[in-house]
Protein backbone atom coordinates (compact mmCIF):
# COMPACT_ATOMS: atom_id res chain seq x y z
CA UNK A 1 0.00 0.00 0.00
CA UNK A 2 2.68 2.56 0.30
CA UNK A 3 4.23 1.32 -2.56
CA UNK A 4 0.91 2.66 -4.30
CA UNK A 5 0.94 5.83 -2.19
CA UNK A 6 4.30 6.99 -3.16
CA UNK A 7 3.39 5.92 -6.67
CA UNK A 8 0.55 7.92 -7.03
CA UNK A 9 2.25 10.76 -4.97
CA UNK A 10 4.81 10.94 -7.81
CA UNK A 11 2.37 11.33 -10.38
CA UNK A 12 0.59 13.93 -9.08
CA UNK A 13 3.65 15.99 -8.58
CA UNK A 14 4.09 15.41 -12.40
CA UNK A 15 1.05 17.26 -13.53
CA UNK A 16 1.37 20.31 -12.00
CA UNK A 17 -1.20 21.51 -14.50
CA UNK A 18 -4.11 21.34 -11.87
CA UNK A 19 -2.55 24.02 -10.08
CA UNK A 20 -3.76 26.53 -12.23
CA UNK A 21 -7.22 25.96 -10.69
CA UNK A 22 -6.06 25.27 -7.32
CA UNK A 23 -3.47 28.23 -6.90
CA UNK A 24 -3.46 30.55 -9.57
CA UNK A 25 -7.28 30.71 -10.18
CA UNK A 26 -7.92 31.32 -6.26
CA UNK A 27 -4.91 33.86 -5.34
CA UNK A 28 -5.93 35.75 -8.86
CA UNK A 29 -10.05 35.73 -7.52
CA UNK A 30 -9.26 37.04 -3.83
CA UNK A 31 -6.71 39.55 -4.82
CA UNK A 32 -9.38 41.03 -7.15
CA UNK A 33 -12.45 40.55 -4.92
CA UNK A 34 -11.15 41.99 -2.11
CA UNK A 35 -9.06 45.31 -3.79
CA UNK A 36 -11.88 47.32 -2.99
CA UNK A 37 -14.70 47.50 -0.08
CA UNK A 38 -14.95 48.68 3.12
CA UNK A 39 -11.84 46.91 5.00
CA UNK A 40 -13.82 47.84 8.72
CA UNK A 41 -17.11 45.52 7.67
CA UNK A 42 -17.42 42.32 9.14
CA UNK A 43 -18.30 38.76 8.09
CA UNK A 44 -18.95 35.39 9.83
CA UNK A 45 -17.69 37.01 13.02
CA UNK A 46 -13.91 38.14 11.30
CA UNK A 47 -12.85 40.72 9.33
CA UNK A 48 -14.17 40.19 5.75
CA UNK A 49 -10.74 40.08 4.34
CA UNK A 50 -10.15 37.15 6.03
CA UNK A 51 -13.94 35.78 5.72
CA UNK A 52 -13.31 35.69 2.16
CA UNK A 53 -9.49 34.61 2.55
CA UNK A 54 -11.32 31.70 3.60
CA UNK A 55 -13.66 31.29 1.62
CA UNK A 56 -11.75 31.20 -1.86
CA UNK A 57 -9.39 29.27 -0.11
CA UNK A 58 -11.77 26.68 0.49
CA UNK A 59 -13.15 26.65 -3.19
CA UNK A 60 -9.71 26.05 -4.38
CA UNK A 61 -9.31 23.46 -2.33
CA UNK A 62 -12.66 21.99 -3.60
CA UNK A 63 -12.06 22.39 -7.03
CA UNK A 64 -8.87 20.01 -6.70
CA UNK A 65 -10.33 17.56 -4.89
CA UNK A 66 -13.48 17.35 -6.62
CA UNK A 67 -11.25 16.86 -10.07
CA UNK A 68 -8.92 14.61 -8.78
CA UNK A 69 -11.73 12.50 -7.16
CA UNK A 70 -13.42 12.50 -10.18
CA UNK A 71 -10.53 11.53 -12.67
CA UNK A 72 -10.68 8.17 -11.59
CA UNK A 73 -12.98 8.11 -14.37
CA UNK A 74 -10.40 8.06 -16.37
CA UNK A 75 -8.34 5.20 -14.58
CA UNK A 76 -11.15 3.02 -14.29
CA UNK A 77 -12.20 3.55 -18.33
CA UNK A 78 -8.97 2.77 -19.13
CA UNK A 79 -8.40 -0.45 -17.22
CA UNK A 80 -6.08 0.50 -14.71
CA UNK A 81 -7.93 0.19 -11.56
CA UNK A 82 -9.16 -3.28 -13.57
CA UNK A 83 -5.56 -4.40 -13.50
CA UNK A 84 -4.84 -3.24 -9.86
CA UNK A 85 -7.93 -5.43 -9.17
CA UNK A 86 -5.54 -8.69 -10.02
CA UNK A 87 -2.81 -7.80 -8.47
CA UNK A 88 -2.38 -8.40 -4.32
CA UNK A 89 -3.21 -4.47 -3.39
CA UNK A 90 -6.85 -5.06 -1.82
CA UNK A 91 -9.22 -2.52 -3.36
CA UNK A 92 -10.12 -1.20 -0.12
CA UNK A 93 -6.18 0.34 -0.53
CA UNK A 94 -6.61 1.49 -3.61
CA UNK A 95 -10.14 3.90 -2.59
CA UNK A 96 -8.26 4.77 0.45
CA UNK A 97 -4.65 6.02 -1.34
CA UNK A 98 -7.24 7.34 -4.10
CA UNK A 99 -9.40 9.52 -1.32
CA UNK A 100 -5.78 10.49 0.32
CA UNK A 101 -3.72 12.02 -2.21
CA UNK A 102 -6.87 13.99 -4.16
CA UNK A 103 -7.67 15.37 -0.41
CA UNK A 104 -3.62 16.91 -0.23
CA UNK A 105 -4.68 18.74 -3.87
CA UNK A 106 -6.38 21.03 -0.84
CA UNK A 107 -3.46 21.96 0.82
CA UNK A 108 -1.36 24.15 -1.97
CA UNK A 109 -4.54 26.28 -2.13
CA UNK A 110 -5.14 26.81 1.21
CA UNK A 111 -1.02 27.94 1.85
CA UNK A 112 -1.01 30.13 -1.38
CA UNK A 113 -4.40 32.33 -0.61
CA UNK A 114 -3.26 32.63 3.21
CA UNK A 115 -0.16 34.37 1.80
CA UNK A 116 -2.10 36.86 -0.74
CA UNK A 117 -4.07 37.65 2.59
CA UNK A 118 -1.07 38.04 5.17
CA UNK A 119 0.60 40.47 2.15
CA UNK A 120 -2.08 42.06 1.02
CA UNK A 121 -4.58 43.05 3.46
CA UNK A 122 -2.12 42.37 6.24
CA UNK A 123 -3.92 39.79 8.21
CA UNK A 124 -1.76 38.49 11.17
CA UNK A 125 -2.68 35.63 12.73
CA UNK A 126 -0.71 33.87 15.82
CA UNK A 127 0.82 30.97 14.15
CA UNK A 128 -0.88 28.07 15.99
CA UNK A 129 -4.08 30.00 14.10
CA UNK A 130 -2.59 29.33 10.96
CA UNK A 131 -2.10 25.86 11.24
CA UNK A 132 -4.88 25.05 12.77
CA UNK A 133 -6.69 27.09 9.49
CA UNK A 134 -4.62 24.36 7.67
CA UNK A 135 -5.12 21.72 9.71
CA UNK A 136 -8.92 21.59 9.79
CA UNK A 137 -9.16 22.99 6.19
CA UNK A 138 -7.52 19.77 4.83
CA UNK A 139 -9.29 17.42 7.42
CA UNK A 140 -12.47 19.36 6.28
CA UNK A 141 -11.87 18.18 2.65
CA UNK A 142 -12.30 14.21 3.19
CA UNK A 143 -16.59 14.88 2.36
CA UNK A 144 -15.32 16.60 -1.10
CA UNK A 145 -12.76 13.76 -1.75
CA UNK A 146 -15.46 11.32 -1.17
CA UNK A 147 -18.04 12.76 -3.77
CA UNK A 148 -15.43 12.93 -6.15
CA UNK A 149 -14.69 9.04 -6.03
CA UNK A 150 -18.54 8.75 -6.29
CA UNK A 151 -18.51 10.53 -9.66
CA UNK A 152 -15.48 9.06 -10.79
CA UNK A 153 -16.56 5.65 -10.03
CA UNK A 154 -20.33 6.19 -11.52
CA UNK A 155 -19.84 8.09 -14.46
CA UNK A 156 -17.88 8.43 -18.11
CA UNK A 157 -14.60 10.81 -17.53
CA UNK A 158 -16.39 13.38 -19.84
CA UNK A 159 -19.77 13.21 -17.51
CA UNK A 160 -17.66 13.38 -14.09
CA UNK A 161 -15.78 16.47 -14.62
CA UNK A 162 -18.76 18.24 -15.91
CA UNK A 163 -20.86 16.75 -13.07
CA UNK A 164 -17.78 17.63 -10.33
CA UNK A 165 -17.59 21.49 -12.10
CA UNK A 166 -21.44 22.10 -11.28
CA UNK A 167 -21.36 20.85 -8.26
CA UNK A 168 -17.98 22.71 -6.69
CA UNK A 169 -19.37 25.88 -8.56
CA UNK A 170 -23.25 25.43 -6.54
CA UNK A 171 -21.52 24.06 -3.98
CA UNK A 172 -18.99 27.26 -3.60
CA UNK A 173 -21.89 29.94 -4.62
CA UNK A 174 -24.89 28.90 -2.28
CA UNK A 175 -22.03 28.07 0.39
CA UNK A 176 -20.96 31.69 0.56
CA UNK A 177 -17.52 30.98 -0.05
CA UNK A 178 -17.44 33.57 -3.11
CA UNK A 179 -19.65 35.83 -1.22
CA UNK A 180 -20.53 36.06 2.41
CA UNK A 181 -23.82 34.62 2.92
CA UNK A 182 -24.49 38.27 5.42
CA UNK A 183 -25.10 39.04 1.79
CA UNK A 184 -27.61 36.32 1.11
CA UNK A 185 -31.19 36.57 1.45
CA UNK A 186 -32.90 34.84 4.89
CA UNK A 187 -33.84 31.69 3.01
CA UNK A 188 -30.91 31.23 1.23
CA UNK A 189 -28.96 31.71 4.10
CA UNK A 190 -30.53 28.68 6.03
CA UNK A 191 -29.98 26.78 3.36
CA UNK A 192 -26.20 27.87 3.04
CA UNK A 193 -26.09 26.22 6.97
CA UNK A 194 -27.24 22.69 5.74
CA UNK A 195 -24.22 22.55 3.00
CA UNK A 196 -21.05 20.91 3.13
CA UNK A 197 -19.35 23.50 1.47
CA UNK A 198 -20.59 26.02 4.49
CA UNK A 199 -19.75 24.36 7.23
CA UNK A 200 -16.38 23.36 5.49
CA UNK A 201 -15.58 27.00 5.94
CA UNK A 202 -16.80 27.67 8.88
CA UNK A 203 -14.16 25.43 9.92
CA UNK A 204 -11.50 28.16 9.03
CA UNK A 205 -13.45 30.98 9.37
CA UNK A 206 -13.62 29.83 13.46
CA UNK A 207 -10.11 28.93 13.35
CA UNK A 208 -9.02 32.36 11.92
CA UNK A 209 -10.47 33.51 15.69
CA UNK A 210 -8.60 30.27 17.37
CA UNK A 211 -11.67 28.33 17.78
CA UNK A 212 -12.48 24.91 17.60
CA UNK A 213 -15.33 23.39 15.21
CA UNK A 214 -18.94 23.48 16.08
CA UNK A 215 -20.55 20.45 17.24
CA UNK A 216 -23.72 21.09 14.52
CA UNK A 217 -20.86 22.18 11.67
CA UNK A 218 -18.89 19.12 12.67
CA UNK A 219 -21.88 16.98 12.68
CA UNK A 220 -23.60 18.78 8.87
CA UNK A 221 -20.03 17.65 7.62
CA UNK A 222 -20.01 14.39 9.19
CA UNK A 223 -23.54 13.83 7.41
CA UNK A 224 -22.85 14.63 4.35
CA UNK A 225 -19.32 12.72 4.60
CA UNK A 226 -21.57 9.51 5.01
CA UNK A 227 -23.35 10.18 2.34
CA UNK A 228 -20.94 10.30 -0.08
CA UNK A 229 -19.11 7.36 1.36
CA UNK A 230 -22.00 5.68 0.90
CA UNK A 231 -22.45 6.81 -2.51
CA UNK A 232 -18.56 6.47 -3.46
CA UNK A 233 -18.76 2.28 -1.82
CA UNK A 234 -22.09 1.90 -4.25
CA UNK A 235 -20.25 3.31 -7.34
CA UNK A 236 -17.73 1.22 -6.42
CA UNK A 237 -19.29 -1.64 -6.50
CA UNK A 238 -21.03 -1.36 -9.40
CA UNK A 239 -18.21 -0.15 -11.70
CA UNK A 240 -16.43 -3.60 -10.36
CA UNK A 241 -19.18 -5.49 -11.07
CA UNK A 242 -19.71 -4.34 -14.95
CA UNK A 243 -18.42 -6.50 -17.75
CA UNK B 1 -15.54 -31.21 -11.30
CA UNK B 2 -13.06 -29.03 -9.04
CA UNK B 3 -13.97 -31.30 -6.35
CA UNK B 4 -12.67 -34.61 -7.73
CA UNK B 5 -9.27 -35.80 -8.52
CA UNK B 6 -8.57 -35.32 -12.10
CA UNK B 7 -5.38 -36.97 -12.42
CA UNK B 8 -4.54 -40.45 -10.70
CA UNK B 9 -4.51 -39.47 -6.87
CA UNK B 10 -3.28 -35.74 -7.80
CA UNK B 11 -5.64 -33.55 -5.07
CA UNK B 12 -8.09 -31.35 -6.57
CA UNK B 13 -6.45 -28.28 -5.17
CA UNK B 14 -3.14 -28.65 -6.84
CA UNK B 15 -5.33 -27.51 -10.23
CA UNK B 16 -3.86 -24.52 -11.03
CA UNK B 17 -7.18 -23.43 -12.30
CA UNK B 18 -10.56 -25.02 -12.41
CA UNK B 19 -13.99 -23.57 -13.68
CA UNK B 20 -17.06 -25.24 -13.32
CA UNK B 21 -20.08 -24.66 -15.67
CA UNK B 22 -19.28 -21.47 -15.34
CA UNK B 23 -21.81 -19.16 -17.03
CA UNK B 24 -22.23 -15.71 -18.11
CA UNK B 25 -25.27 -13.70 -19.95
CA UNK B 26 -25.16 -9.72 -20.82
CA UNK B 27 -29.04 -9.15 -21.78
CA UNK B 28 -29.77 -11.69 -24.25
CA UNK B 29 -26.36 -12.43 -25.25
CA UNK B 30 -24.70 -15.87 -24.18
CA UNK B 31 -21.36 -14.23 -23.37
CA UNK B 32 -20.24 -18.12 -21.53
CA UNK B 33 -22.53 -21.06 -21.50
CA UNK B 34 -21.80 -24.02 -18.82
CA UNK B 35 -17.90 -23.50 -19.21
CA UNK B 36 -15.80 -26.59 -17.39
CA UNK B 37 -11.60 -26.09 -17.91
CA UNK B 38 -9.08 -27.46 -15.53
CA UNK B 39 -5.44 -27.01 -15.95
CA UNK B 40 -2.60 -28.44 -14.07
CA UNK B 41 0.36 -26.59 -13.12
CA UNK B 42 3.34 -26.59 -15.61
CA UNK B 43 0.47 -26.53 -18.17
CA UNK B 44 0.74 -24.16 -20.90
CA UNK B 45 -2.44 -23.40 -22.86
CA UNK B 46 -4.14 -21.51 -25.44
CA UNK B 47 -7.86 -19.99 -25.67
CA UNK B 48 -8.10 -20.15 -29.25
CA UNK B 49 -11.65 -18.46 -30.82
CA UNK B 50 -12.54 -15.83 -32.63
CA UNK B 51 -13.39 -12.32 -31.67
CA UNK B 52 -16.55 -12.69 -29.93
CA UNK B 53 -16.26 -16.36 -28.64
CA UNK B 54 -16.37 -15.46 -24.75
CA UNK B 55 -12.51 -15.90 -23.96
CA UNK B 56 -12.27 -12.38 -22.34
CA UNK B 57 -15.05 -13.39 -20.10
CA UNK B 58 -14.12 -16.55 -19.36
CA UNK B 59 -10.96 -14.87 -18.29
CA UNK B 60 -12.32 -12.25 -16.15
CA UNK B 61 -14.18 -15.24 -14.48
CA UNK B 62 -11.45 -17.10 -14.05
CA UNK B 63 -10.09 -14.04 -12.17
CA UNK B 64 -12.78 -13.07 -10.34
CA UNK B 65 -13.28 -9.39 -12.22
CA UNK B 66 -16.91 -10.18 -13.36
CA UNK B 67 -19.16 -12.57 -11.01
CA UNK B 68 -20.57 -15.50 -13.42
CA UNK B 69 -24.41 -16.05 -12.87
CA UNK B 70 -23.81 -19.42 -11.92
CA UNK B 71 -21.12 -22.30 -11.79
CA UNK B 72 -17.41 -21.66 -9.52
CA UNK B 73 -13.97 -20.62 -10.72
CA UNK B 74 -10.87 -22.11 -8.64
CA UNK B 75 -7.34 -21.14 -8.64
CA UNK B 76 -4.99 -23.44 -7.10
CA UNK B 77 -7.99 -24.75 -5.42
CA UNK B 78 -9.40 -21.30 -3.79
CA UNK B 79 -11.63 -18.28 -4.89
CA UNK B 80 -9.51 -16.33 -7.14
CA UNK B 81 -9.83 -13.42 -5.04
CA UNK B 82 -7.73 -15.54 -2.40
CA UNK B 83 -4.85 -16.63 -5.13
CA UNK B 84 -4.79 -12.97 -6.43
CA UNK B 85 -4.36 -11.44 -2.82
CA UNK B 86 -1.49 -13.90 -2.35
CA UNK B 87 0.18 -12.77 -5.63
CA UNK B 88 0.15 -16.13 -7.12
CA UNK B 89 -1.20 -14.63 -10.29
CA UNK B 90 0.18 -11.83 -12.97
CA UNK B 91 -2.47 -11.10 -15.77
CA UNK B 92 -2.32 -8.88 -18.65
CA UNK B 93 -6.14 -7.42 -19.63
CA UNK B 94 -6.87 -6.75 -22.79
CA UNK B 95 -7.52 -3.24 -21.95
CA UNK B 96 -5.86 -0.64 -24.57
CA UNK B 97 -4.51 0.67 -20.65
CA UNK B 98 -2.11 3.53 -20.52
CA UNK B 99 -0.92 5.84 -17.72
CA UNK B 100 -0.17 9.17 -17.87
CA UNK B 101 3.10 10.44 -15.67
CA UNK B 102 5.01 7.30 -14.51
CA UNK B 103 7.85 5.67 -15.92
CA UNK B 104 8.09 2.46 -17.08
CA UNK B 105 11.18 1.51 -14.14
CA UNK B 106 8.64 3.30 -11.55
CA UNK B 107 5.43 1.09 -13.51
CA UNK B 108 7.43 -2.30 -12.53
CA UNK B 109 8.95 -1.41 -9.02
CA UNK B 110 5.55 -0.78 -8.00
CA UNK B 111 4.12 -4.22 -9.01
CA UNK B 112 7.43 -5.89 -7.74
CA UNK B 113 6.32 -3.99 -4.10
CA UNK B 114 2.83 -5.10 -4.29
CA UNK B 115 3.99 -9.35 -4.89
CA UNK B 116 4.95 -11.05 -1.77
CA UNK B 117 7.68 -13.28 -4.26
CA UNK B 118 9.60 -10.84 -6.53
CA UNK B 119 12.13 -10.63 -9.41
CA UNK B 120 14.83 -8.56 -9.83
CA UNK B 121 14.37 -5.39 -11.57
CA UNK B 122 16.91 -6.46 -14.18
CA UNK B 123 15.58 -9.85 -14.77
CA UNK B 124 12.10 -8.70 -15.30
CA UNK B 125 12.91 -5.86 -17.57
CA UNK B 126 15.41 -8.31 -19.72
CA UNK B 127 12.77 -10.68 -19.93
CA UNK B 128 10.06 -8.12 -21.20
CA UNK B 129 12.39 -6.65 -23.99
CA UNK B 130 12.66 -3.04 -21.98
CA UNK B 131 16.44 -2.83 -20.57
CA UNK B 132 16.90 0.14 -22.92
CA UNK B 133 13.80 1.67 -22.00
CA UNK B 134 13.25 1.88 -18.51
CA UNK B 135 13.44 5.52 -18.05
CA UNK B 136 10.79 6.24 -20.92
CA UNK B 137 7.37 7.84 -19.54
CA UNK B 138 4.67 4.87 -20.27
CA UNK B 139 2.57 7.02 -22.38
CA UNK B 140 5.81 8.02 -24.55
CA UNK B 141 6.06 4.26 -25.48
CA UNK B 142 5.11 2.80 -29.01
CA UNK B 143 2.11 -0.01 -28.51
CA UNK B 144 4.00 -2.77 -28.51
CA UNK B 145 6.21 -1.56 -25.93
CA UNK B 146 3.40 -0.31 -23.85
CA UNK B 147 1.73 -4.21 -23.87
CA UNK B 148 5.75 -5.49 -23.07
CA UNK B 149 5.23 -2.73 -20.26
CA UNK B 150 2.11 -4.74 -18.98
CA UNK B 151 4.03 -8.07 -19.59
CA UNK B 152 6.62 -6.73 -17.11
CA UNK B 153 4.11 -5.96 -14.72
CA UNK B 154 2.23 -9.24 -14.58
CA UNK B 155 5.76 -10.97 -14.33
CA UNK B 156 7.24 -9.20 -11.53
CA UNK B 157 5.75 -10.36 -8.94
CA UNK B 158 7.11 -14.36 -10.16
CA UNK B 159 3.46 -15.74 -10.19
CA UNK B 160 2.74 -19.36 -10.71
CA UNK B 161 0.34 -19.03 -13.12
CA UNK B 162 0.18 -16.00 -15.96
CA UNK B 163 -3.14 -14.93 -17.39
CA UNK B 164 -2.59 -13.11 -20.88
CA UNK B 165 -5.57 -11.93 -22.80
CA UNK B 166 -4.59 -11.05 -26.72
CA UNK B 167 -0.62 -10.47 -25.28
CA UNK B 168 0.15 -9.85 -29.09
CA UNK B 169 -1.92 -7.58 -29.86
CA UNK B 170 -0.52 -4.59 -31.26
CA UNK B 171 3.30 -5.76 -31.14
CA UNK B 172 5.14 -5.99 -34.33
CA UNK B 173 7.03 -9.23 -35.51
CA UNK B 174 10.15 -8.75 -33.32
CA UNK B 175 7.96 -8.06 -30.51
CA UNK B 176 5.92 -11.22 -30.91
CA UNK B 177 9.47 -13.10 -31.28
CA UNK B 178 10.77 -11.47 -28.10
CA UNK B 179 7.72 -12.21 -26.54
CA UNK B 180 7.17 -15.88 -27.00
CA UNK B 181 10.76 -16.25 -26.44
CA UNK B 182 10.59 -14.53 -23.08
CA UNK B 183 7.25 -17.03 -22.35
CA UNK B 184 9.18 -20.24 -23.29
CA UNK B 185 12.08 -19.07 -20.81
CA UNK B 186 8.90 -18.62 -18.06
CA UNK B 187 7.09 -22.01 -18.78
CA UNK B 188 10.33 -23.75 -18.81
CA UNK B 189 10.92 -22.59 -15.19
CA UNK B 190 7.63 -24.88 -14.73
CA UNK B 191 5.10 -21.82 -14.45
CA UNK B 192 1.16 -22.29 -15.71
CA UNK B 193 0.78 -20.26 -18.74
CA UNK B 194 -2.86 -19.43 -19.93
CA UNK B 195 -3.27 -17.05 -22.95
CA UNK B 196 -5.58 -16.44 -25.25
CA UNK B 197 -5.66 -15.54 -28.81
CA UNK B 198 -7.19 -16.05 -32.29
CA UNK B 199 -3.66 -17.03 -34.24
CA UNK B 200 -3.73 -20.18 -34.44
CA UNK B 201 -0.29 -19.89 -35.11
CA UNK B 202 0.36 -18.55 -31.69
CA UNK B 203 -0.92 -21.31 -30.28
CA UNK B 204 0.60 -23.62 -32.29
CA UNK B 205 4.22 -22.38 -31.51
CA UNK B 206 3.63 -22.05 -27.92
CA UNK B 207 0.85 -24.19 -26.36
CA UNK B 208 0.82 -27.81 -25.03
CA UNK B 209 -2.74 -27.85 -24.97
CA UNK B 210 -5.36 -26.02 -27.13
CA UNK B 211 -9.05 -25.14 -26.04
CA UNK B 212 -11.02 -24.02 -29.00
CA UNK B 213 -13.82 -22.05 -27.64
CA UNK B 214 -16.44 -20.34 -29.99
CA UNK B 215 -20.08 -19.06 -29.06
CA UNK B 216 -18.98 -19.07 -25.45
CA UNK B 217 -18.45 -22.75 -25.24
CA UNK B 218 -15.63 -25.11 -25.25
CA UNK B 219 -15.71 -26.88 -28.80
CA UNK B 220 -12.40 -28.80 -28.79
CA UNK B 221 -9.74 -29.34 -25.94
CA UNK B 222 -6.55 -31.36 -26.76
CA UNK B 223 -3.37 -31.69 -27.52
CA UNK B 224 -1.76 -28.92 -29.63
CA UNK B 225 -1.48 -31.28 -32.68
CA UNK B 226 -4.73 -32.48 -32.94
CA UNK B 227 -6.61 -29.09 -32.94
CA UNK B 228 -4.31 -28.11 -35.90
CA UNK B 229 -5.02 -31.08 -38.00
CA UNK B 230 -9.42 -29.99 -37.00
CA UNK B 231 -8.23 -26.62 -38.03
CA UNK B 232 -6.52 -27.76 -41.25
CA UNK B 233 -9.85 -29.78 -42.54
CA UNK B 234 -10.53 -29.42 -45.79
CA UNK B 235 -13.79 -29.02 -47.28
CA UNK B 236 -14.52 -31.97 -49.94
CA UNK B 237 -17.72 -31.08 -52.52
CA UNK B 238 -19.42 -33.13 -55.32
CA UNK B 239 -22.83 -33.98 -57.33
CA UNK B 240 -24.46 -36.67 -56.47
CA UNK B 241 -24.63 -37.67 -60.16
CA UNK B 242 -28.07 -39.50 -59.80
CA UNK B 243 -27.29 -41.49 -56.70
CA UNK B 244 -28.08 -41.39 -52.79
CA UNK B 245 -25.42 -40.36 -50.92
CA UNK B 246 -25.72 -43.46 -47.90
CA UNK B 247 -22.66 -44.02 -47.20
CA UNK B 248 -20.86 -40.90 -47.85
CA UNK B 249 -20.81 -39.82 -43.98
CA UNK B 250 -18.36 -42.70 -43.06
CA UNK B 251 -15.50 -42.24 -45.89
CA UNK B 252 -12.61 -41.65 -44.00
CA UNK B 253 -11.71 -38.15 -42.49
CA UNK B 254 -15.58 -37.39 -43.26
CA UNK B 255 -15.90 -35.10 -39.83
CA UNK B 256 -19.19 -33.59 -40.92
CA UNK B 257 -21.92 -33.83 -44.36
CA UNK B 258 -24.08 -31.74 -45.53
CA UNK B 259 -26.83 -32.58 -48.47
CA UNK B 260 -28.35 -29.50 -50.59
CA UNK B 261 -30.24 -30.85 -53.29
CA UNK B 262 -27.60 -33.03 -55.36
CA UNK B 263 -24.98 -31.04 -53.97
CA UNK B 264 -22.57 -32.93 -50.66
CA UNK B 265 -20.48 -31.07 -48.86
CA UNK B 266 -18.12 -32.85 -46.58
CA UNK B 267 -15.82 -31.23 -43.90
CA UNK B 268 -12.83 -34.08 -43.70
CA UNK B 269 -9.48 -33.83 -41.86
CA UNK B 270 -8.04 -35.53 -44.28
CA UNK B 271 -9.03 -34.52 -47.69
CA UNK B 272 -6.77 -37.24 -49.64
CA UNK B 273 -8.08 -40.53 -48.34
CA UNK B 274 -11.52 -38.88 -48.47
CA UNK B 275 -11.17 -38.89 -52.04
CA UNK B 276 -9.11 -41.83 -52.78
CA UNK B 277 -11.78 -43.31 -51.11
CA UNK B 278 -14.98 -42.23 -52.89
CA UNK B 279 -12.96 -42.72 -56.18
CA UNK B 280 -12.36 -46.21 -55.13
CA UNK B 281 -15.79 -46.56 -54.10
CA UNK B 282 -16.80 -46.96 -57.83
CA UNK B 283 -19.93 -44.41 -57.51
CA UNK B 284 -20.58 -41.81 -60.14
CA UNK B 285 -19.95 -38.24 -58.86
CA UNK B 286 -18.91 -35.00 -60.72
CA UNK B 287 -18.21 -31.48 -60.48
CA UNK B 288 -15.71 -32.81 -57.60
CA UNK B 289 -14.19 -29.23 -55.17
CA UNK B 290 -12.05 -29.52 -52.44
CA UNK B 291 -10.95 -26.57 -50.77
CA UNK B 292 -9.58 -25.06 -47.30
CA UNK B 293 -11.70 -22.79 -45.69
CA UNK B 294 -9.44 -21.86 -42.67
CA UNK B 295 -9.52 -21.80 -38.80
CA UNK B 296 -12.55 -19.49 -39.30
CA UNK B 297 -14.41 -22.30 -40.91
CA UNK B 298 -13.39 -24.84 -38.47
CA UNK B 299 -14.47 -22.80 -35.66
CA UNK B 300 -17.48 -22.88 -37.15
CA UNK B 301 -17.78 -26.58 -38.03
CA UNK B 302 -16.71 -27.51 -34.94
CA UNK B 303 -19.42 -25.35 -33.04
CA UNK B 304 -21.78 -26.37 -35.91
CA UNK B 305 -20.79 -30.36 -35.31
CA UNK B 306 -21.08 -30.24 -31.22
CA UNK B 307 -24.63 -28.68 -31.14
CA UNK B 308 -27.29 -31.33 -32.96
CA UNK B 309 -29.84 -28.55 -32.26
CA UNK B 310 -29.16 -24.87 -33.72
CA UNK B 311 -28.84 -23.18 -30.15
CA UNK B 312 -29.35 -19.58 -31.46
CA UNK B 313 -31.67 -18.31 -34.90
CA UNK B 314 -29.50 -18.13 -37.46
CA UNK B 315 -29.26 -14.04 -38.18
CA UNK B 316 -27.54 -14.03 -34.55
CA UNK B 317 -24.96 -16.70 -35.67
CA UNK B 318 -24.34 -14.80 -39.06
CA UNK B 319 -24.37 -11.17 -37.08
CA UNK B 320 -21.57 -13.12 -34.52
CA UNK B 321 -19.50 -13.97 -37.36
CA UNK B 322 -16.27 -12.08 -36.95
CA UNK B 323 -16.00 -9.42 -40.14
CA UNK B 324 -12.71 -9.98 -42.35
Amino acid sequence: MWAYLKFELRRMLREPGILVFTVLMPVASYVVFTGFGDPTSQAEGIPVEATIMIGIGGYGAIIGVLSLGGSVAVERTQGWLRQLRVTPLRPRAVVAVKAFTSTLIAIPSIVSVGIAGAIEHHIHLPVSHWLLILGVMWLGTVPFALLGLALGYALSPKVASTASFVLFFSLSVLGGLLVPTVAFPSGLQHLARTLPSNRYAELGWRAVAGHAPTGTGLLVLGVWGLLFAVLAAFAYRRSAATR
Amino acid sequence: MCALPTVGYMPSDALAVCLTAIHKRFGDLVAVGDLNLSIEPGETIALLGPNGAGKTTTINMMLGLVPPDGGTARLFGAPPAHAIETGRVGTVLQDAMFLPSATVREFVELARALYPKRSTLDEILTLAGLTNRSGARLDKLSGGEAKRARFAFALAGDPELLVLDEPTAAMDVAGRQAFWAAMHRLADRGRTVLFATHYLEEADDFADRVVVVAGGRIVADGPTAQIRALASGRTVTFDLAGETADGLSRLPGARSMEVRGDRVRIESTDADATVIALVRSGRAFADLEISSEGLEAAFLALTAADTPTPREPEPLLAAARPEH
